[in-house]
């Protein structure tokens, strides 16, 4: 069944077989674009993290340290509750839109984001604040600096955060609905494939995702290996 | 190497041409004494060697003029603005990118046009002996070259206060003598050196020794 079913979805993939790609398309603009905005916040917070001391750091630490591993339905639930009829966003009406899922997935990215690029700033060698605040660098200098000398494992955040989104499948079938054509994404339509008994297709798409996936950690390895190069 | 002339160690100079002034500087890490000294003062121009063996505070000495190390007892007062004196680490740290962007890297921040960075920054590059590692990464730089780059960064910028933190380990002969070239193309800086062995003839005025007494200072030439 399983020969089968890769056969078929090998077959699927080379006639590019539309809610097939349509699905992929999909997930990948949903991923990038959550990752993206997630980018932006969660390096914004990790340095903020790094660098300053205020009142109740620890215990944001700790609780965005706890959100990289919050079940993905939960989020999916939570954002259902605040786009619902009943919920406080209802006006916006983005329930079963891809927006909603790309606002869930922006959720499950932040902390990861935020959380190891944290790190990475606090790993930073001490030379780099001090010489570069002894050669007079101001604060938008040193920032740049800090990034600079943390980008492999910056990188390696984002990456993980992608991974994380463009792979989950609670987000999108809570607030994306499973919509063919509108909402559906490479999970919840293998999921749906599948249950549907149209195995290889559940296939195609699972081809599909592992194919990322698998890009992905490849260039994390890479990534690691470059920055442990580096630290040596 | 002529004979040491042991002097007194708090030398009076007039106020206005004083940059350093340290009375009864002890600095304490988790109750053990890194740092003492009792007296010390630094003319403006001038050029002092900190001699001592390994943990004897000069490494915590040069900090604390730098700025970089705030938990002291005792009075420390400098002459000079914060961004008029420049500290090199003892083993320095390079950022990522080349040599040229390093040495480029006070002179950003201090937003001078990209002329003007590459015209001082080449007159550096080459008194250091690194016109041709210009554009190489620093990752992949000797010791020797590392430290030059590091101290080629600091002179560029032509601090009132010069702060070098052993910056002749892993220099050879030649790698000295352009230091000591580049130290005598800043008349106006006074710099504080440090270093575990004793300094090569008249590469400082006089050295001193961290200590309870401070009274191992010598006046050299």
């Amino acid at each position: 069944m399983i020969r089968d079913g890769f056969r078929d979805a090998l077959q699927l993939l080379w006639h590019l077989d539309g809610p097939v790609i349509d699905a992929a398309a999909r997930s990948l603009w949903v991923s990038v674009l959550a990752v993206f905005a997630a980018s932006f916040t969660g390096i914004a917070i990790g340095l903020l993290f790094g660098r300053k001391a205020f009142p109740g750091q620890q215990i944001l630490i700790v609780l965005f340290r706890a959100g990289m591993s919050v079940p993905t339905v939960l989020i999916g639930l939570l954002c259902f509750g605040v786009f619902s009829r009943r919920g406080v966003l209802a006006d916006l009406e983005l329930l079963y839109t891809t927006w909603a899922i790309v606002i869930g997935e922006f959720f499950l990215a932040l902390p990861i984001i935020a959380t190891l690029t944290h790190g990475a700033i606090v790993r930073l060698d001490r030379r780099i604040s001090e010489t570069a605040m002894t050669l007079g660098a101001g604060p938008v200098q040193r920032t740049i600096t800090y990034l600079r000398e943390a980008r492999l494992a910056i990188m390696l955040a984002i990456l993980t955060a992608f991974s994380r989104c463009f792979t989950e499948l609670g987000i999108a079938m809570m607030v994306g609905g499973n919509i063919p054509g509108r909402t559906q994404t490479l999970t919840t339509a293998t999921a749906q494939e599948t249950s549907r008994g149209d195995f290889s297709r559940g296939m195609a798409m699972s081809l599909i995702l592992l194919l990322i996936a698998m890009t992905v950690t490849v260039v994390i390895s890479l990534l690691n290996r470059r920055r442990e190069e580096g630290a040596s | 190497m002529t004979n040491p002339q042991t002097v007194p160690a708090h030398t009076r100079l007039p106020d206005q041409s004083r940059i350093v002034d340290v009375k009864n500087l002890t600095v304490q890490k988790m109750g053990q004494v890194i740092c003492n000294v009792s007296a010390l003062t630094v003319a403006k121009g001038e050029r002092i060697g900190v001699t001592g063996s390994n943990g004897s505070g000069k490494t915590t000495l040069l900090r604390v003029l730098a700025g970089l190390e705030k938990d002291f007892t005792g009075v420390c007062e400098i002459a000079t603005a914060p961004a008029e004196r420049v500290f090199v680490h003892q083993s320095p740290f390079l950022f990522s990118g080349t040599v040229l962007d390093n040495v480029e890297y006070g002179l950003r921040a201090r937003s001078l046009s990209k002329s003007d960075r590459k015209e001082q920054a080449a007159v550096w590059l080459k008194r250091l002996g690194l016109c041709n590692l210009a554009n190489r990464s620093t990752r992949s730089l000797s010791g020797g070259e590392g430290r030059r780059t590091a101290i080629a960064r600091a002179c560029v910028l032509q601090p009132r206060l010069l702060l070098l933190d052993e910056p002749l380990a892993d220099l050879d002969p030649a790698g000295i003598e352009c230091v000591q070239q580049s130290l005598n193309a800043l008349p106006n800086t006074t710099i504080l050196l440090s270093s575990p062995t004793p300094l090569p003839d008249g590469f400082v005025d006089r050295t001193i020794t961290p200590g309870p007494s401070s009274s191992h200072e010598q006046l050299r030439n």
